[in-house]
């Protein structure tokens, strides 16, 4: 039977820098993400959020402790298809069209062109974005370059969401709106979304409340 | 702490790394630029030096009856630097006469036509050492030209009678037998304007002391006016001007000053002059192919520096925007830009000016002159400042104009084509680079003109717009093509690299597509860089292989053994050709025949079999067929093959009958002897490289009643040098004899743009394009990778495995690279095509055909194939190592 256990940290810390100008970034986190869960991960600007999150999605390298993904697999097995990552600033690639954007995960993982063609513009349609498909980048706005961001999260239909606040530089208006249609969009999944954000009105909208504070998790 | 040195202190502590490959482009062109300055000014100065080295007398100064000679040496101490001054006595003399043969043989007497009784004080062996060279006997007393005791039968020990015009002749004893290796230049006629035709030295000399000729010509000069003049023959001191124009304008000066001075008392015969006048037209050449090289090495310099620094353009948005939010004025921004600008100057000039000085020093062996290596360093310097400025400065500036910060963003755009674009300029530079050359050609490649005599030169520097529009209009071109290739063939693409980029193919060509104008950008540096180096390599491969064929042709073959009218080479053949390394050996006549009025070297051959000791190539011949040419001559014994100038000059058409006079044995007078005329000779070994004469051996011999070959040519199975020490032994045995071979032919070749050593500039051109292409293949294209080092880093974070990574990186590094180097070496041999078309005039013969260099192709093919793995190589890993670590700072 497939392991619900979406994710695993334990007594995990990691440090940067060396030779006496460390910085703790994150000590002895201990944290478990089932399938399903909606998690939002609060805390002050330097708190830690997303190097866990890094940490999480397999970015990033654990200085002591260990990650693990029981339902997923390996690490090396884990991006695009199992875990997919929202950056808190515009992370849409440059030459592409928010279409192509948005294709991209799926054409990573293998996908046949036309298939990843057609779910992108399904998902783009239910994010509102189908106008701006074929829009550049730089030809949109960083509201409509988020939403374009999390439709590309969506495509490979992950088994794990972290996103690093995604609306950090929205209005709440936006931010309200852009949650509303992640939610929506994963509403009877058993997608698991772990959102970092010190917005308590997003915050508020997660089932599950971590808070962190000085790279300890609690 | 202002923000001014806060902005410095950042840059350079924290900034260096974006600013190196700026540095290094200006130090570069800085560098490119002072090494050509002073190469041009250098090889100018060392045509100079080799050309005063080779003048034996600097100034022939005729004097008048009436002059005083206390009083003309007065004026010439004040009108130049003298170095030494020897007074020369000149005295014609009706012949000479001697007898030969001892009382059981029979003597005869021998009798000479007209002669010259020179008179020399004891110090002019040392003074002018070129003109006197001792054959036999010793080098005091009465000494004898070896040509007239041929003439007479006479050697050391015996006596001449001199016939004096007017007066009883005198009778003196030989005590020696010399050549006059420079009797044209010693028995030219002073006065005649520049131009007029040369005059045959005498036959008959004789060289007796001063003191002597004195007392045999004072009487003469007052019976037969005319008959006798004095000559002081001068060295000057040869502190000149650098550059043989300047140098030659100077001396002429000197000469002109000297000649007010005297009055009328005497007239100058300017060796001096002449010799340089004959080289300036070397000379600007020299500075014309220094310039058709070199020129474009800075450019593209230049070029690359910009590219370089445009690839900071994000980095500079992102600065000017969050300086705009925080307050921060146009004139402020452009101030602490302008500091990034000052930095990368500082930086370039102090690596420039230690490259050039690392050059410079194991490169030029001449002392440069101060002023003019100051003033090619400040222009250099300058030019390298005003780059290092522009290129920063100019793209700051214009970033600094945009109205927001978002628009600050903006990178990949759908901008409208530019202004050369609209107006189609890349196709009108093209047009004009094909009229120029027209032009050019038309007017005979003749891009070169320094008149004998005048002082005045001109370059048609004009004809620099062919390769130089063709360069430009190349690169505009393919800008044009690529950039609306690149942006409508996304469907092209995506096949093409569709084995590289698998499934992501149609992503990977969309972002080929979008990104046309960055790409395109690599493509135009790569080409322009390749065609330079290409350009570059095949003219200067073709030049050193026509300095060789220049060589073989000034030299004949491998080996040539020269000897004398009185002891010839030829009957050296037969033993040479038993020498071991001897592969083939051919006698040849060397004589004098007037044609008209113009005395001209006559060459007399063997013509089925000469080809066996020399190369005969079709371009000799106007025919264009040297085994066809040479064929028809051996059918024709009366054959003559002769100069285009001569056929012009006498209006001659193929099978007329034209009298040249040539000298008789029995006589030593010229006589005409009937030729018919059957085709045009261009270039023929060791014939000068103006008029001349190639003949059947056999049929001048009998026309003359000699049969002595002069010359024996010499092709061997071993290196030239090797063969002429083995040929020296047998050589030694004739009198005056001379062998040389190929090898010390092609160092001291007679022509002095040749022997300008290209190999110094043509090392440093083809290191400094490899650094161009590897600047512009690798460093462009890694620069233009890490600016967008945050698209990898995402496209690592979504997950893209190496390979995957590999294929947005492979496929632009190879559309550039590929695309690049193919149109680099299309243009490359056109341009080297047309360089060689146009400097013709360097060129001794002309070229047939390109010489292609394959291993330095091969090297630049590694070079730009290397630079651009390892560019995709760093970029790949920084992206995938450190994506969260980009994605945090950018």
């Amino acid at each position: 039977m497939p392991s619900d256990l979406v994710a695993e940290a334990i007594d995990v810390g990691r440090v940067f820098g060396a030779n006496g100008s460390e910085v703790v970034a994150l000590q002895h986190a201990t944290c478990r993400i089932q399938r399903g869960d909606r998690i939002a991960l609060v805390g002050p600007s330097g708190s830690g959020k997303s190097t866990l999150l890094h940490l999480l999605a397999a970015l990033d390298e654990p200085t002591t402790g260990t990650i693990t993904w029981p339902a997923l697999g390996e690490r090396g097995t884990l991006r695009p298809s199992k875990i997919s990552f929202v950056f808190q600033t515009e992370s849409l690639l440059a030459p592409l069209t928010v279409l192509e954007n948005i294709e991209v995960p799926r054409l990573l993982a293998g996908s046949n062109a036309n298939e990843a063609r057609n779910d992108a513009s399904e998902i783009l349609g239910a994010l509102d974005l189908g106008a701006l498909a074929d829009k550049l980048p730089e030809e949109i706005s960083g509201g409509q370059a988020q939403r374009a961001a999390v439709a590309r999260s969506l495509i490979t239909r992950p088994a794990l969401i972290l996103a690093d606040e995604p609306t950090g530089q929205l209005d709440h208006h936006t931010a309200a709106h852009l949650l509303d249609l992640l939610l929506r969009r994963l509403e009877g999944s058993d997608t698991a979304l772990v959102i970092a954000t010190h917005d308590p009105v997003v915050a508020g909208r997660m089932k599950i409340q971590w808070t962190m504070d000085h790279g300890v998790l609690r | 702490m202002s923000a001014v040195t806060t902005w410095l202190s950042g840059l350079v502590r924290r900034r260096y790394g974006r600013m190196l490959p700026a540095v290094l482009g200006v130090s570069l062109t800085i560098a490119l630029l002072a090494i050509l300055g002073i190469f041009i000014n250098a090889s100018a100065a060392t045509m100079t030096r080799r050309a005063l080295g080779d003048v034996p007398v600097d100034w022939q100064i005729q004097l008048t009856p009436s002059a005083n000679v206390d009083s003309i040496q007065q004026q010439l101490n004040k009108s130049a630097r003298v170095r030494t001054v020897d007074p020369v006595g000149y005295a014609d003399v009706s012949g000479f006469m001697a007898k030969s043969g001892g009382a059981t043989l029979g003597s005869t007497t021998q009798t000479t036509g007209e002669g010259k009784v020179l008179g020399i004080t004891p110090s002019y062996w040392k003074d002018f050492p070129a003109q006197l060279r001792p054959m036999l006997g010793t080098t005091e007393g009465i000494l004898i030209a070896q040509q007239t005791a041929a003439n007479l039968h006479v050697s050391v020990g015996d006596t001449v009678s001199i016939k004096r015009i007017g007066l009883p002749p005198v009778k003196a004893r030989i005590d020696g037998v010399v050549d006059l290796p420079q009797a044209d230049a010693l028995f030219q006629a002073v006065g005649v304007p520049p131009g007029a035709a040369p005059q045959a030295p005498p036959d008959n000399v004789l060289v007796v002391p001063i003191a002597i000729w004195h007392q045999w010509f004072d009487q003469q000069a007052v019976v037969r006016t005319g008959t006798v003049h004095t000559q002081l023959h001068v060295r000057l001191d040869h502190t000149l001007p650098p550059d043989p124009r300047d140098a030659y304008v100077y001396v002429q000066q000197l000469a002109n000053n000297f000649e007010a001075r005297v009055a009328g008392s005497a007239i100058v015969a300017d060796n001096l002059a002449a010799r340089l006048d004959a080289v300036r037209e070397d000379a600007l050449y020299a500075r014309v192919l220094f310039l058709f090289l070199g020129l474009p090495g800075a450019i593209l310099a230049i070029i690359l520096t910009f590219a370089v620094s445009a690839t900071g353009g994000d980095r500079r948005r992102r600065e000017q925007s969050l300086l705009r939010v925080r307050g921060a004025t146009t004139s402020m921004i452009l101030r602490l830009e302008s500091l990034e600008a000052i930095v990368v100057s500082a930086a370039a000039v102090i690596i420039a000016l230690v490259i050039t000085v690392v050059i410079i020093n194991r490169m030029v062996t001449i002392p440069l002159a101060t002023r003019q290596t100051v003033v090619v360093l400040v222009i250099a310097l300058a030019i390298g400042i005003g780059t290092a400025l522009a290129a920063v400065i100019i793209p700051a500036w214009r970033e600094a104009r945009e109205s927001s910060v978002r628009a600050g963003r903006a990178r990949v755009g759908r901008d409208q084509a530019p202004f050369w674009e609209r107006t189609w300029i890349d196709l009108i530079l093209l047009a004009i680079a094909g009229l120029v050359y027209w032009r050019t050609a038309a007017a005979g490649y003749q891009i070169v003109l320094a008149p004998e005599g005048v002082a005045a030169t001109s370059v048609s520097y004009e004809s620099f717009l062919a390769p130089l529009a063709l360069w430009i209009g190349v690169g505009l071109l393919v800008t044009r093509i690529f950039r609306h290739g690149l942006a409508g063939g996304r469907a092209f693409i995506a096949n093409l690299f569709r084995p590289l980029a698998g499934g992501l193919s149609p992503i990977v060509a969309a972002s080929v597509s979008r990104q046309a104008r960055l790409i395109t950008r690599g493509v135009v540096l790569v080409t322009l860089a390749f065609s330079f180096a290409v350009s570059t390599a095949v003219f200067n491969t073709t030049y050193n292989v026509q300095s060789r064929v220049d060589a073989a042709l000034t030299n004949g073959s491998d080996v040539t053994i020269t000897g004398t009218t009185a002891y010839p080479a030829g009957p050296l053949a037969d033993s040479i050709a038993k020498l071991p390394g001897v592969r083939a050996v051919q006698a040849m006549m060397h004589r004098f025949a007037y044609v008209g009025n113009d005395l001209q070297d006559l060459y007399g051959v063997n013509a089925l079999t000469i080809g066996e000791a020399t190369d005969l190539s079709n371009a000799f011949f106007a025919s264009n067929d040297a085994a066809g040419t040479m064929q028809k001559l051996a059918a024709q014994p009366d054959g003559a093959l002769l100069s285009q100038e001569t056929v012009n000059d006498f209006q001659l058409k193929l099978g007329d009958v034209i009298n040249l006079r040539l000298q008789n044995a029995k006589d030593h007078q010229y006589h005409p002897v009937p030729f018919h005329f059957i085709g045009v000779v261009r270039e023929f070994s060791t014939a000068p490289k103006d008029s001349f004469i190639l003949a059947n051996a056999g049929y001048v011999a009998s026309q003359t009643g000699d049969t002595a070959r002069e010359v024996v040519l010499i092709r061997g199975n071993v290196p030239p040098a090797q063969l002429a020490k083995s040929v020296e032994p047998l050589a030694a045995t004739l009198p005056g004899a001379r062998v040389t071979d190929l090898g010390s032919v092609l160092k001291t070749i007679s022509s002095s743009l040749t022997a300008v050593d290209l190999h110094g500039l043509t090392w440093i051109e083809l290191s400094f394009a490899i650094l161009l292409i590897a600047g512009a293949s690798g460093l462009v294209l890694g620069l233009g990778l890490i600016e967008r080092r945050r698209d990898f880093a995402l496209l690592a974070a979504m997950g893209a495995k190496a390979r995957q990574l590999g294929a947005f990186l492979w496929t632009e590094g190879l559309i550039i690279l590929i695309s690049g180097m193919a149109l680099g070496f299309v243009t490359g041999f056109a341009i080297a095509k047309m360089l060689v078309k146009v400097l013709t005039g360097v060129f001794d013969p002309a070229p047939q055909a390109l010489a292609i260099p394959w291993v330095y192709l091969i090297v630049l093919i590694v070079a730009g194939c290397l630079s651009t793995a390892l560019a995709i190589v760093i970029a790949q890993r920084v992206a995938q190592r450190r994506a969260v670590e980009t994605l945090r700072t950018i």
